[in-house]
């Protein structure tokens, strides 16, 4: 069994590729990717808790099943929203997409 | 003591993968990492015991988040060319806080005394997590079963063509 600390370092790690990722990426479908990086280091740090601090309760992996949950839904309703807006202006680069700006 | 290993790996795997789904300049190379770097934790999630987690990874995850995603890119396909730069020009400042966020997470990893359990992992059997899921977590369960609905619904509506036009 290895030292929880390794793993967490592991997930940090992921975290900030993520971060890295959602703010150089100029194509939006490459920020959802990232974001989804930043998802998978959070459920991973849930089962890690929840396995070496509460191996006897189960929160870890309900919390993690309901985060898949909601990232699924996020990304249907994101592709939508991404279709969309490339049906309309040709365009997904992020700083394109700019109809909003007052 | 395989096992270990086999986390080590997994780690390193799922790492450089990671790399691959931020750094890759064509979009679509960089799915693929990712769903390589989904795979990689889905394995982790089975050798720390919890395998109703490691179904569910591969299922939604690889199975359908990622078609998702890659019927995305395929659909906005002159996107993803080669010649187009997909990376803008705050690659300094975001590798910088980036480095930051990291420092801080690990100092605050290494500084912090875990009281942690030893032993094995304990494996999560399924049928535990349908009692807990339809017991002490029923609300929860049909709140996201109304999200999921709400997003079916709008994602569908969003996506389809204008017909009254």
């Amino acid at each position: 069994m290895i030292a929880i600390q390794e793993l967490l370092i592991f997930n940090s790690v992921i975290f900030a590729i993520g971060i890295y990722g959602a703010l150089t990426r100029r194509n939006t479908i490459g920020i959802l990717m990232s974001i989804e990086l930043i998802f998978n280091s959070a459920c991973l740090n849930f089962i890690v808790f929840g396995k070496y601090l509460y191996p006897s309760l189960l929160s870890g992996d309900i919390f993690v099943l309901f985060i898949i949950t909601v990232a699924a839904a996020e990304v249907a309703v994101a592709l939508a929203l991404l279709l969309c807006i490339y049906r309309n202006s040709k365009n997904i680069f992020i700083e394109k997409i700019s109809l909003m700006r007052g | 003591m395989i096992d270990m290993y086999l986390l080590y790996f997994l780690m390193i795997f799922a790492a450089v993968s990671a790399v691959g789904v931020v750094t890759f300049r064509n979009i679509f190379h960089g799915a693929i990492c990712l769903g390589a770097m989904l795979l990689g934790i889905a394995g982790i999630y089975l050798i720390m015991g919890a395998e109703f987690v490691f179904a569910v990874q591969v299922l939604v995850y690889v199975g359908g988040i990622l078609t998702l995603i890659l019927f995305a890119i395929m659909l906005t396909s002159k996107i993803a060319d080669r010649s187009i730069l997909q990376a803008n020009e705050q690659k300094t400042v975001s590798f910088l806080i980036s480095a930051i966020t990291l420092f801080v997470l690990i100092y605050a990893i290494v500084k912090t005394p875990f009281t942690t359990v030893q032993g094995p992992f304990i494996v999560v059997d399924t049928a535990r997590i349908g009692k807990s899921l339809f017991l002490n977590n029923i609300l929860p369960f049909e709140v996201i079963s109304i999200l999921l609905l709400a997003a079916l619904v709008g994602a569908i509506v969003l996506a389809r063509k204008d017909i009254k036009k």
